[in-house]
């Protein structure tokens, strides 16, 4: 029995041992030609018999010796056949240790991708259930998915193969991409913790079971430390244990996916017509004619259209669809199956409104005849008057004072002109506002006071240096970076002075190359009055890190500066919104300004509903509502209540398990009883199906680390067990064979010889 | 006496090849008549040897009266004489002479005899006598010389009769010949020697302190001289050595190195003992290596 099991726990192939009786075979033959043999008869035998009786011994020994040469030639052939394996030079049998094997199983989005009815994932999971089902008695078992983040499945060995087993079946691919680095860290971490507190465990093994994704696998390290690092883990854990990358994925896979919607309004309202553009890309290597891609909306069929995609390029469809009523609308693109069909789902979670509410608060209120600070402004937001139904922005004016009053939740956007300063509580109103999402415009004016403006809106205090501002060319191309933490202030810029007055020649603005939204819409048209607008007076702006400039003044100073904080966006205005600095106020281009203001301002609102798989939900709940219970119904149907927080002095909620894409629908419970819904999508750079090879793994991915690895589809009628060191083996076997046959040669030619 | 004996043992064209060729005694030899040979008696030819005094019942021919009267004594005149040449052929007609290999046309036995045969034809041709002895255990045959050309025909008759077997024990043989050959002469000895190399040594060498020449034969196998066996190989021993079954190759150079002593051995002796060796393989053509030796020895005796 021991024999047995000893046999199967080194041999790939014990039925090749049969082979092994083939070694026999010198002994038969010997003691047959014992037995067949010539006679004759002799004369001259007294010297015969002394010469049998002087060597006989010496002779005995050298046939022995080719004897055991000859059998021992077989049994290694024999052994090569049945593939012996032995894990860490043989030491199995001595030490009795036991192996410690780690399970990372790709759990990428790609793996999803089906062929034959199984996807990777199936046969990934098949497989590792193999190992484990096949490993020695004794084994402790480890389990990580290789995602973003890693996810630690088995954090520490599991003997008891039928749990781990429960866990196996349990596991179910995620929509998102792998990070790679991180789950080598993780796997890094698993095995040192092992090796303090299971010291038996004496060998390690890590199983990567991928699709060898090259979005997983040629991971984006931007800096040269960032790779170092992960070749020196990969060295590390190499050297601590066997590597073994098991290849599931198949190669010229072809994939569409939908790698984009979205409206492109800024904002949605029921007043007008919305166009919902969906971007489809074609991953394979073959035209895609006629794609069927569908509009669903609210979970009813909402349009449908068909697109040509040839390989490797994307085309767009545009959907109009107009809302029949205000609130939170699901919106998804749907294209016809491919054998990857996570990806063929585009979600979005639109809020629909009637119409934008606009909080103009008027710094220096005048009594009428465009006066006041915001007089031109609500016109421009707002041409039928204030109370004109049809308009889609309804501006509302309060004084200064009034601002801290305001339950400023209740305003898609607020526009702030010619504010003398800020209160510290105003300040803090105005950016919990905005980090929850509420556009904030901000235009100057004479009663501003730049000291105030710098430490209360911009926390970080700024030291007047006399420079003047220069605008940040780097960086106006509207893709602003989140940069919580990192941007302390509200402001996208510091107030630094005021630009001398223009007595002669006005100021006049230089859009930039109409790259930023907000004046994109002139491009082409260098006559409508943008370019034109005399501006006399201004303040100098010194934009922060993460700010981009969508207009400057001819001379280069900023004009309008915009940042994103938290989930909402700031927009600093350099001159006044009233004609007092600027008689931009009458020109043309003032209007669409400060439309597209409203539209930059508010689009935070939009873009918080957007996700991507592995990124955190969150939400800001009113201090006083400390109650509110929130409940988030994921894709699958399963409800989580999520737990309310207290973070710079706010209350919120977050979110982390965004691991499916779909729909997020946020419940708040009594007494704010809302809902708000949220759109989880894929990272589409995992729909590209492109594979690393195994040469490219070796040669640039790991290059000097030693891997094991082997095709998970043919592997299917070998133990996996023998992956691990295999070829060596028996190739050793192999040349030891031959070389004994040549020893063997050489040994009957010398023995022969010296016969002669 | 058939005419198979004749064929048999005397090849014509062996004969032919041995023409003229002579059997001369090296040493001094005994004979009856005048002939090719130096005879040890000093008899009443022409030359004249020595003079020895002289001892009652001398032939008072042969006083020299010259010196008797000078010396008042009387000397006998001695001469040299040649005479002709007693030989005998001593054929070992043992079990081992029986063995014949593949490679082996003949087996040693028949070799031996046509040697013999082929030397008596040439011996009884140059006038001169001839005897055989023929032994295994023991003498078995022992015909008295004679130079009678019809002699031939009883020695072949004799050879014919002989059959190999038993066991060989040569050195008590050679001492009885010693004592029984009286008449000194060439002792020509045809055999294997498969024997104790001193105890034969002892036997020759009693042959020779009574005044023989002795030659030795040494008539031997082809396989007994190169073992070529490469199969294994059950070998049976003759004259009662037991069976033993070997892996030739293997034992082929302890074996050679054996037989190499043994022959060494022997021919160290005769050499000690003025005694001359010839070895003969059984694959050789006769004639050539008869005809070899006898113009070698021929060299050496002129």
């Amino acid at each position: 029995m021991l024999v047995h099991s000893v046999i199967l726990a080194f041999f790939n192939h014990p039925a090749m041992l049969g082979w092994l009786l083939a070694a026999a075979a010198p002994l038969i033959i010997h003691l047959l030609s014992r037995r067949r043999y010539r006679q004759t008869q002799w004369a001259a035998m007294q010297y015969l018999l002394a010469a049998v009786r002087k060597n006989s011994r010496r002779i005995r020994v050298e046939q022995w010796l080719l004897l055991a040469v000859r059998t021992l030639i077989l049994v290694l052939v024999a052994c090569a056949l049945a593939e012996p394996y032995l894990r860490h030079a043989g030491i199995t049998l001595l030490s009795g240790g036991r192996t410690h094997k780690v399970l990372a199983l790709d759990a990428s989005f790609s793996m999803a991708c089906k062929t034959n009815d199984k996807t990777r994932f199936d046969r990934a999971r098949e497989l590792a259930q193999r190992i484990v089902s096949e490993s020695s008695q004794g084994d402790g078992f480890t389990l990580v998915l290789l995602a973003s983040p890693p996810r630690v499945v088995v954090g520490t060995p599991v003997f008891e193969r039928r749990d781990f087993l429960d866990e196996l079946a349990n596991l179910r691919v995620l929509d998102g991409d792998a990070d790679l680095p991180a789950t080598l860290a993780k796997v890094e971490e698993i095995l040192a913790s092992a090796r303090r507190e299971y010291a038996r465990l004496s060998r390690e093994e890590v199983f990567f079971l991928t699709d060898l994704g090259r979005n997983t696998w040629m991971p984006d390290l931007r800096t040269p430390a960032a790779v170092g690092e992960f070749r020196d883990r990969s060295q590390r854990l190499a050297s601590a244990a066997t590597l073994v990358v098991a290849d599931l994925g198949q190669d010229g896979v072809d994939n569409v996916a939908v790698t984009g919607l979205r409206p492109l309004e800024s904002f949605v309202t029921l007043a007008r017509d919305a166009t919902l553009e969906a971007e489809l890309h074609n991953f394979g290597r073959q035209n895609r004619e006629r794609q069927h891609v569908e509009l669903v909306v609210d979970g009813r069929r909402a349009g449908e259209s068909q697109v040509d995609l040839p390989a490797g390029e994307s085309a767009a469809v545009a959907f109009p669809y107009r809302f029949d009523g205000p609130g939170d609308h699901s919106v998804e693109v749907r294209a016809t199956g491919d054998s990857l069909d996570v990806d063929n789902h585009r979600w979005l979670a639109l809020p629909a409104v009637e119409h934008l509410r606009v909080l103009c608060v008027n710094g220096k209120p005048a009594g009428g005849d465009f006066r006041g600070a915001t007089d031109y402004l609500v016109v421009a937001l707002s041409p039928g008057g204030l109370t004109d139904e049809r308009s889609v922005v309804r501006p509302e004016i309060v004084t200064e004072r009034a601002l801290s009053e305001t339950d400023l939740d209740q305003y898609d956007c607020i526009f702030l002109c010619n504010v003398a300063r800020f209160t510290p509580s105003e300040s803090r109103l105005l950016e919990s506002y905005v980090r929850g999402g509420g556009g904030l415009v901000i235009f100057l004016g004479d009663q501003v006071r730049a000291e105030s403006y710098n430490s209360q809106l911009a926390a970080e205090r700024d030291p007047f240096d006399g420079k003047p501002g220069r605008p940040n060319a780097a960086r106006h191309d509207g893709q602003a970076k989140n940069a919580i933490g990192s941007q302390p202030g509200l402001l996208p810029a510091k107030l630094v002075e005021l630009a001398p007055l223009a007595r002669d020649e006005p100021y006049l603005f230089n859009p930039l190359g109409y790259r930023h939204p907000i004046v994109s819409p002139f491009r082409g048209r260098d006559r409508a009055g943008l370019l034109t607008a005399p501006t006399y007076e201004y303040f100098r702006l010194r934009p922060v890190e993460s700010a981009s400039t969508a207009l400057a003044f001819a001379n280069g100073d900023a004009a309008i500066v915009e940042t994103r904080v938290g989930q909402g966006h700031s927009i600093l205005v350099a001159t006044s919104a009233d004609a007092s600095w600027t008689a931009w106020p009458m020109w043309p281009s003032y209007v669409p300004v400060a439309q597209e203001l409203v539209a930059a301002a508010v689009r935070g609102r939009m873009e918080e509903r957007r996700v991507q798989i592995g990124q955190t939900l969150s939400g800001a709940i009113a201090n006083h509502l400390a109650e509110t219970a929130v409940t988030i119904e994921t894709p699958a149907g399963d409800h989580q209540s999520v737990r309310v927080e207290t973070g710079d002095g706010a209350l919120r909620w977050t979110f982390d398990g965004v691991d499916r894409s779909g729909f997020y629908r946020v419940d708040y419970g009594p007494p704010l009883v809302r809902q708000e819904l949220f759109a989880a999508n894929v990272d589409t750079a995992e729909s590209d199906l492109a594979r690393v090879s195994l040469d490219d793994l070796r040669d640039d991915v790991w290059p000097g680390v030693r891997f094991e690895s082997f095709d998970g589809q043919v592997a299917a009628e070998e133990p996996t067990s023998s992956i691990v060191r295999r070829d060596a083996l028996h190739h050793g076997l192999l040349y030891a064979a031959l070389a004994l046959m040549l020893f063997e040669t050489s040994l009957a030619s010398w023995l022969g010889g010296r016969a002669a | 006496m058939s005419l198979e004996n004749y064929q048999k043992y005397l090849d014509p064209q062996t004969l032919a090849k041995l023409q003229g060729l002579e059997l001369r005694a090296r040493l001094i030899v005994e004979g009856y008549v005048s002939g090719l040979h130096r005879s040890p008696y000093h008899g009443f030819s022409i030359e004249f040897a020595e003079h020895r005094e002289y001892a009652p019942g001398d032939d008072l021919r042969y006083v020299d009266w010259k010196v008797f009267g000078k010396s008042d004594k009387f000397y006998l005149k001695q001469y040299e004489e040649e005479t002709n040449l007693v030989s005998h052929l001593v054929l070992d007609t043992s079990e081992s002479m029986g063995y014949k290999s593949d490679a082996a046309p003949l087996t040693k036995l028949d070799y031996a005899q046509c040697v013999a045969a082929a030397l008596a034809y040439l011996i009884l041709q140059q006038q001169d006598s001839v005897g055989l002895v023929t032994f295994d255990r023991e003498i078995r045959a022992l015909i008295r010389p004679s130079s009678n050309p019809s002699h031939l025909r009883q020695l072949l008759h004799a050879m014919s009769q002989a059959h190999s077997e038993r066991k060989t024990a040569s050195g008590p043989i050679f001492h009885d010949l010693a004592e029984r050959l009286k008449k000194r002469g060439v002792v020509i000895v045809l055999s294997d020697f498969f024997d104790d190399v001193p105890s034969m040594l002892a036997g020759l060498k009693h042959l020779r302190h009574r005044r023989h020449e002795v030659i030795l034969f040494h008539v031997l196998d082809p396989a007994e001289l190169e073992f070529p066996f490469r199969q294994p190989t059950l070998f049976k021993g003759l004259e009662g050595w037991p069976e033993v079954l070997a892996d030739p190759r293997s034992l082929r150079r302890a074996y050679l190195d054996e037989f190499d002593r043994f022959v060494r051995e022997l021919r160290q002796g005769c050499r000690a003992h003025r005694i001359d060796y010839v070895q003969m393989r059984t694959d050789q053509s006769l004639d050539l290596a008869l005809s070899t030796y006898l113009t070698a020895r021929l060299a050496k005796t002129r």
